[in-house]
């Protein structure tokens, strides 16, 4: 079968499930009791094994297909969930995992047949429900593997009322019931005719019932290589399976004879499912019930599926596109904007103000266009965290110490782009955490802190910035030891050592390979860590900071730009020389003598209601041409990131304005990271744009 | 001899011959995007010296490069014939770079050009692979990649 074009899909909705399990078992672990949780785990194996199946991908199917027999035992309350289960479910979902990962390379699933798990699962399956279960296990995967290349999908079609009693009556009236799945070959050009075909010849003999696809999608080719239907008949199945076969084009019939009683027992079993979750939109609000009847419908159409947000996917690259424009769209209105402040005296009082009106709702537009572009692009960082709890359970039983985690803020939104990288980081800043931070239990009772040591992921947005912070309330950096180890390294001189900063020795953590780590895990200690995590989080455009207080715990502080393409930022002129300054990071603006400026350790600061803030001078810092006079007064830029603040001397203040970002591109070494782009005015001047993160 | 011809015609090259100097040198014209008169570059602090700033071209940000400083020749003097020529390189992107004078274009078959031997010692002819004869005059070919790579001293 060619399912190549499907294989995203797959991809894609295995995750979801996959994500879906792992959450409503960890979910299951803390409420074993919970029947919501174990249908929904219940839907979504099945969900799994069907779409591994109708994909040829045999031993995730049989994987899942065990899994979902575990989870009908549960559901019918023959088996209790013990946490002997819920571990080997975990081992089944990595199982599944390792499968799609394989699958995404190499669009097969490998040749792990899983068989230790697939036997634990069956171990559980016959100590929790007795003998009936195994005779039945042994059953069921000779039965799949007949089948394995051409499912019997018929299996998967739903009736109607009045179909159940047309098959009904068809039966009562000594005719023969028959479920047949024809699977056409790939390379057919003309599917719809050869259906159309087939359906023409077993008409020959009896009715067809149902449909699946519908006749009506059948009739448009809107299906893949395979169709189903039921016939009702009174010649044998050879027979029709015999004339269908002689059909063209056809690859394999598949169909058995089949009693109504049976097929009542199989839909009545996906009603149930059906009427938990409607027993469950009922009990929402009426007028989400009413948002939710379009996806309900749809649940029903494509048999069981969970239905998503109605979204569309969209390559990132047209998205892109699309952004690009916009940036035009805006600097174009800027031009418009510069050149009706320039002719204001000029031209005639009635047309000069009509222009300003216009002027102001095309920048009213391009504005809200800009958000709503913007706004597509935003993801929640949701998709990244959620695979975290899974993480920390693992760990704690591996590393053997009692661990929480406790996340807030995970629809906070970042860019795309930084979504899709930032997850490696932050899972390695948890391990870490996880691992070096928190104490054994037994440290822990003996330090008097609670046994169970807890982790925070806390993801807020401050200014056009997004922070994400890792916290736990362990032991804290020890800055003695990282001191011995950095001049054991021979980084450092014992004597320089001793006039370093704590955050000096904190930094060198983010050294490649420095290891705290006394014993090398597999969870980290390999120096491989800090470096990486910082390196990328700078790529992001981002940075990271460590408070730790030895003995209470650490704090890592992972700052992110909100977008990577357009903000407000403030433009300031040095020695006749733009640059912009992001409007995030500004605290005030504040004009000031050169009196007033003061020095301490031989660097110029102010004293401003009561903050002292170290003073940065522009012109010297962008190696501009040194004036002659020293001014009146001073302009003064206070910026801020995180709890520290800087104040950036500059010439002249140009006004606020938003600005597309563009790079410097690749030829510029731009290894000072002052400078992190450049934008076009609206007069068609450069203007270079200030990273102040940088000057801290 | 009229499959020699043919192929002779097909490797002729096109170049645009500037003049940095007193010398006159030749960009394959394949490289070369577009040519821009002088026009106001930003200065970026803090990078190579040998890049001028950058300018805007129709909205996109370019950087442009001084190929005397670069080829360690007196520094710039801009006249109304200074051009700038945008080089647009697939995998980098565009890049402009700042000549005295922009002449002609010539197209030169291969026997007309003499490769040139690397020499490590004269920083001018790296940038060099070969000189174009084109009637009296001699035309020193630019190697465009060598132009925009880094060098690793300093």
């Amino acid at each position: 079968m060619d399912v190549s074009q499907y294989l995203e899909i797959f991809i894609d909705e295995t995750n979801g499930h996959l994500q879906n399990l792992s959450d409503c078992i960890m979910t299951l672990e803390k409420e074993p009791e919970n029947m919501d949780t174990i249908n929904e785990i219940f839907r979504a194996a099945h969900s799994l094994k069907g779409m591994a199946g109708t994909m040829g991908f045999k031993r995730m199917q049989r994987l899942t297909h065990d899994m979902e027999n575990v989870f009908q035992e549960v559901r019918s309350g023959n088996m209790n969930v013990t946490s002997g289960l819920v571990d080997v479910l975990f081992q089944c979902l990595d199982a599944i995992e390792a499968y799609l990962d394989n699958v995404k390379e190499s669009s097969d699933e490998g040749t792990d047949d899983n068989e230790a798990i697939i036997q634990e699962l069956n171990e559980i399956l016959a100590a929790g429900t007795g003998n009936a279960v195994p005779e039945k296990k042994e059953k069921a995967p000779v039965k799949q593997q007949g089948d394995e290349k051409y499912p019997n999908k018929y299996q998967d079609i739903e009736f109607s009322e009045k179909e159940k009693e047309e098959l009904k009556e068809a039966e009562n009236k000594g005719m023969n019931i028959y479920g047949i799945t024809v699977f056409i070959q790939e390379e057919c050009l003309l599917k719809a005719a050869r259906a159309f075909l087939v359906f023409k010849a077993v008409e020959d003999f009896g009715n067809i019932i149902v449909y699946n696809p519908s006749s009506q999608d059948i009739e448009d080719e809107k299906f893949g290589v395979d169709f189903s239907f039921y016939l009702v008949s009174e010649e044998g199945l050879d027979k029709i399976l015999e004339v269908s076969k002689a059909v063209s084009e056809i690859e394999e019939v598949v169909g058995e004879k089949v009693k109504y009683s049976e097929l009542t027992a199989a839909a009545e079993k996906k009603e149930a499912a059906q009427a938990a979750k409607a027993a469950e939109e009922k009990a929402v609000p009426a007028i989400a019930a009413q948002v939710k009847q379009a996806p309900a419908a749809a649940k029903k159409a494509n048999g069981g599926k969970p239905v998503t947000n109605r979204t569309v996917r969209v390559d990132i690259e047209k998205l892109d596109a699309l952004m690009n424009q916009v940036s035009e769209l805006i600097i174009a209105k800027n031009s418009l904007v510069s050149i009706g402040s320039n002719s204001d005296g000029g031209t005639s009082g009635a047309s000069s103000q009509a222009f300003h009106e216009q002027i102001e709702y095309l920048e009213r537009i391009t504005t809200g266009l800009h958000e709503s572009v913007m706004k597509v692009r935003m993801v929640p960082i949701e998709s990244v965290v959620q695979k975290f709890p899974r993480m920390i359970r693992d760990l704690s039983k591996k590393l053997d110490k009692k661990m929480e985690l406790f996340m807030t803020g995970e629809d906070t939104e970042l860019d795309r782009t930084v979504v899709d990288q930032i997850g490696d980081p932050l899972q390695h800043l948890l391990r870490n955490s996880a691992d070096h931070g928190l104490e054994s239990t037994e440290t822990r009772r003996k330090r008097g802190k609670p046994e169970v040591g807890s982790i925070h992921l806390n993801a807020f947005q401050e200014g056009n910035n997004v922070i994400i912070e890792v916290s736990d309330d362990g032991n804290g950096i020890d800055t003695e030891t990282v001191k011995e180890k950095a001049i054991e390294r021979g980084l450092i001189t014992p004597e320089q050592a001793e006039s370093l900063s704590q955050k000096e020795i904190i930094d060198f953590l983010f050294m490649p390979s420095f290891s705290m780590a006394k014993k090398i895990s597999d969870i980290s200690g390999r120096g491989v860590g800090l470096d990486v995590v910082k390196s990328n989080i700078e790529a992001l455009g981002g940075d990271v900071e460590v408070k730790s207080i030895l003995g209470e715990g650490s704090k890592f502080i992972v700052r992110l730009p909100l977008t990577l393409a357009i903000i407000q930022a403030l433009m300031v002129e040095v020695r006749g020389e733009k640059y912009a300054i992001s409007l995030g990071s500004i605290e005030t603006i504040e004009e000031i003598s050169p009196d007033e400026i003061k020095f301490v350790q031989a660097k110029e600061v102010i004293h401003i209601r009561g903050i002292v803030i170290p003073l940065i001078r522009l012109d010297q810092l962008l190696d501009c041409e040194p004036e002659d006079t020293e001014r009146e007064s001073l302009t003064v830029i206070i910026v801020r990131k995180g709890d520290k603040v800087a104040g950036l001397i500059v010439d002249e203040l140009n006004g606020q304005q938003e600005i597309v970002i563009k790079s410097l591109g690749k030829y510029i070494n731009n290894s000072s990271k002052i400078i992190s782009g450049a934008t076009v005015l609206g007069d068609g001047e450069v203007a270079l744009i200030l990273d102040v993160n940088t000057l801290f | 001899m009229a499959n020699n011809v043919v192929a002779a015609e097909n490797t002729k090259k096109q170049f645009i011959v500037v003049k940095i100097g007193s010398e006159q040198y030749g960009i394959d014209i394949s490289y070369v995007d577009n040519i821009v008169r002088m026009q106001k570059i930003t200065r970026v602090p803090k990078v190579q010296p040998y890049f001028k700033g950058i300018i805007n071209l129709r909205g996109e940000i370019v950087p442009v490069m001084s190929i005397r400083t670069k080829m360690d020749l007196e520094p710039d003097e801009f006249t109304d014939v200074t051009r700038i020529i945008i080089l647009k390189l697939e995998e980098h992107g565009v890049l402009g770079i700042v000549v005295d004078e922009v002449k002609e274009v010539v197209t030169l078959a291969p026997d007309e050009i003499d490769k040139v031997a690397y020499d490590a010692k004269n920083s001018k002819s790296n940038f060099i692979n070969g000189v174009g004869k084109h009637g009296e005059e001699l035309i020193s070919l630019f190697d465009t990649n060598s132009i925009i790579d880094e060098p690793e001293l300093v």
